[in-house]
């Protein structure tokens, strides 16, 4: 009974290799089902992410799954890759390596944004597509329930998830959430058409901002994302205007001068009667002069303001990773320690079945020689026997419980089967 | 049953806002998924066992319901723990408690060092008397979640001035929503301060016409201050509505809404503290005259 993987990561695959080795979902799913063939009886999982590809095996049986280097051939194999070119980059583990991997993994603890949380559901769906394939069993299913069951407990009981990474996340979840309690009546600018506009955009949206407009010197452009994000356009020219208008603006324009320089703001502050204004200034350089920060209800944060966010989030989810691998290592022997009890379950099952066989003849020759005892007295007998041979059999089941924990207990088996002259 | 109620004393709700004020400082400090519920629950209990000490104290005092100044101190404390638990409900990842529930208790605490000795009463005065402890409930309640919204928005300008990320366990509200709470609280605490004032000065005058005083105690240090707060309120409410279409309108309301605690609490203070013939029997009012026991402000 044994568990093994093989597999690579962002770390130890480079990008050109991952791309040739990952699999998609149809793909996936023939790979599964030529798994079966190959190894028949053995219970198999594809984790195909852009960050990993990793193909987890188990086998009840005393032969096992096949061994990582194996498993690496056939991924190769499997995509077309020539197994020669894979050698060093898929590595893999076996048994408690191997599972611990497995929670590491599906806590994002293994991941490129450390606690990202997709990879909880990419884990959930590539255990899904195996069920499907057919190539789960009880084994690799009761491994993926605890991969799970670990992940929800590093999620709930640390906070190496829950610290955003993202500046478009944090500019809109850390401040702009700050200052304004809704967004879907305030009124969003959006200056310029970068791809990190768009991205915050994504979020405020999802905050439940509707009035969104976009102005740009390249007036298709905004036209484009306008069309894109259900955005309204506007002209460039009127850029003094809209700043009056607007209660947010993000502002990511490739401009090498401020766009709204000090005096600007100055001119136009007092025609917006006191609303407060967030601004998102995520150009490089900045599109607004510093000094409007100072401005009585203005509140302007630059790239580099939101980086220190995003790097002190870096620091405190680094924090918590001690925390979260304590959580991770629990959850790996407890894992471990039910599936070495498991393979204890044939010879305490032999034992017990002895024990009532025995039982069983020596109730019928007291049965026998007592033949006046009525129906009760012979089930209070009877159920006496049943308690002595339980009581009988919970130490040994005690100590090999307790011996599980620490490993297969190979020792106390081997003793159990000469005492009793069990059958292997 | 009536047994069971007669024995909650004030100690056992303190000791339930205490419990869960303790909760709500260790947000601060280490995250538990329990710790929400479990702090829900002593509040929800102190306020069960509080409602029943309050039901038990009016129903079987042989006077007006809840009209000494123990009362009113109990009362005010209930209205903000029952404030507590609903912003608590409705704003689960803000940390209310830590600012409403120590309030909660100096009130209790407040309410301790007061006369449990039913405020005079006759027939005619009696209604301008539960008008005016009412009103003044009801400022000093708004005045009380006013102030907290206003320090509250302060912490927040504070951190996004800095551009700090929020701190773990001690997101505040958005400083939309504070500011509408506390120009909210601003306006009602300054038409009920006025409304309990004139409400007090209309029960001097009939008690006077009733013989009841020999005249209205217009220079008592009580209705002095109140008289000053109720004023300072106005003037408060004033400003936020005339800078409120100003930048610097929402923060001066904070800093203002904050100072009309301050004072509230410097009232309260010199009122428990301090020596009055506010409230107090006629006939007790002159004993204590005569013997210099009251700031005499002739």
């Amino acid at each position: 009974m044994s568990l093994t993987f093989a597999g690579g990561n962002h770390r130890t695959v480079p990008i050109e290799l991952r791309e040739k080795l990952a699999f998609s979902s149809e793909q996936a799913s023939q790979a599964l089902a030529r798994f079966q063939q190959q190894f028949p009886g053995s219970e198999a999982v594809l984790l195909s992410t852009c960050n990993r590809i990793e193909l987890y095996a188990a086998d009840g049986e005393r032969s096992g799954p096949p061994p990582p280097d194996e498993l690496a051939m056939f991924l190769a194999e499997c995509r077309g890759v020539d197994p020669t070119h894979v050698g060093t980059a898929l590595g893999g583990e076996q048994g408690t390596a191997a599972v611990q991997h497995l929670f590491c993994v599906a806590a994002g603890l293994d991941s490129m944004v450390l606690g990202e949380p997709q990879i909880v559901a990419q884990v959930k769906q590539a255990w899904q597509l195996a069920q499907q394939s057919g190539t789960t069993g009880p084994l690799i299913s009761e491994l993926f329930q605890a991969a799970l069951r670990a992940a929800k407990r590093v999620t709930n009981e640390t906070a190496v998830g829950r610290e955003r990474l993202s500046i478009p996340s944090i500019a809109v979840a850390d401040f702009a959430s700050g200052v304004f309690e809704r967004f879907d009546d305030k009124r969003v600018l959006l200056i310029g058409a970068g791809k990190m506009a768009a991205e915050t955009l994504r979020y405020l949206s999802d905050a439940g901002a509707r009035n969104i407009r976009i102005i740009n010197r390249s007036i298709e452009r905004a036209h484009d994302l306008a069309e894109r994000l259900g955005a309204q356009t506007g002209d460039y020219k009127n850029l003094s205007h809209e700043i009056v208008e607007a209660d947010l603006v993000v502002s990511t324009t490739g401009a090498t001068e401020p766009v709204v320089s000090h005096s600007l703001y100055q001119e136009i502050e007092g025609q917006r009667q006191g609303r407060p204004l967030v601004i998102l200034d995520l150009a490089v350089p900045r599109d607004f002069d510093s000094r409007i920060s100072g401005r009585p209800g203005v509140w302007l944060y630059s790239i580099d303001d939101l980086s220190q966010t995003c790097d002190s989030n870096r620091r405190r989810r680094q924090k918590e990773l001690p925390a979260a691998l304590t959580i991770v290592e629990e959850e790996t022997r407890r894992f471990m320690g039910e599936l070495h009890h498991r393979s204890t379950v044939p010879v305490i099952e032999q034992l017990r079945a002895g024990w009532e066989e025995t039982g069983e003849l020596e109730l019928d020759r007291l049965f026998r020689k007592l033949p006046k005892l009525d129906e009760n007295s012979q089930r209070e007998i009877r159920q006496a026997f049943e308690r002595y041979a339980a009581k009988m059999l919970h130490p040994p089941m005690v100590s090999l419980r307790s011996e599980s924990k620490a490993g297969p207990p190979h020792g106390l088996l081997e003793a159990l089967r000469r005492l009793f002259d069990l059958k292997e | 049953m009536a047994d069971f109620i007669s024995r909650i004393s004030v100690v056992c709700f303190a000791a339930s806002y205490g419990v869960a004020l303790i909760f709500e400082a260790s947000r601060l400090w280490f995250r538990s998924g329990v710790r929400g519920i479990t702090m829900i629950g002593f509040v929800t209990a102190g306020l069960f066992a509080h409602s029943l000490y309050l039901i038990w104290r009016s129903t079987t005092l042989p006077s007006i319901p809840l009209s000494s100044a123990f009362d009113w101190y109990l009362l005010a404390a209930w209205l903000l723990a029952a404030g507590s638990l609903w912003m608590t409900l409705s704003n689960p990842r803000t940390p209310v408690g830590l600012f409403v529930l120590p309030i909660v208790l100096a009130l209790i605490g407040a309410a301790e060092l007061s006369s449990r000795e039913p405020f005079p009463q006759s027939p005619a005065t009696q209604i301008w008397g539960v008008i005016h402890g009412s009103f003044n409930l009801v400022m000093s309640v708004a005045v009380v979640l006013g102030g907290l919204a206003g320090g509250m928005w302060l912490i927040q300008a504070g951190r996004l001035a800095r551009k700090q990320a929020p701190i773990q366990g001690f997101r505040m509200p958005s400083l939309e929503k504070l500011s509408i709470w506390s120009s909210r609280m601003t306006v009602i605490a300054a038409t009920s301060g006025s409304f309990g004032f004139l409400s007090g000065i209309i029960l001097n005058v009939v008690n006077q016409h009733r013989g009841l005083i020999g005249s209205v105690p217009w220079t008592d240090p009580v209705v002095l201050r109140m008289g000053a707060l109720v004023a300072w309120l106005i003037v408060v409410a004033a400003t936020s509505r005339t800078l409120r279409k100003h930048a610097i309108g929402r923060r001066v309301t904070a800093v203002l809404s904050l100072v009309s605690l301050s004072m509230l609490t410097l009232s309260i203070l010199w009122g428990v503290l301090g020596n009055t013939q506010h409230g107090l029997p006629p006939t007790q009012a002159s004993v204590f005259l005569s013997a210099g026991l009251v700031e005499d402000a002739s």
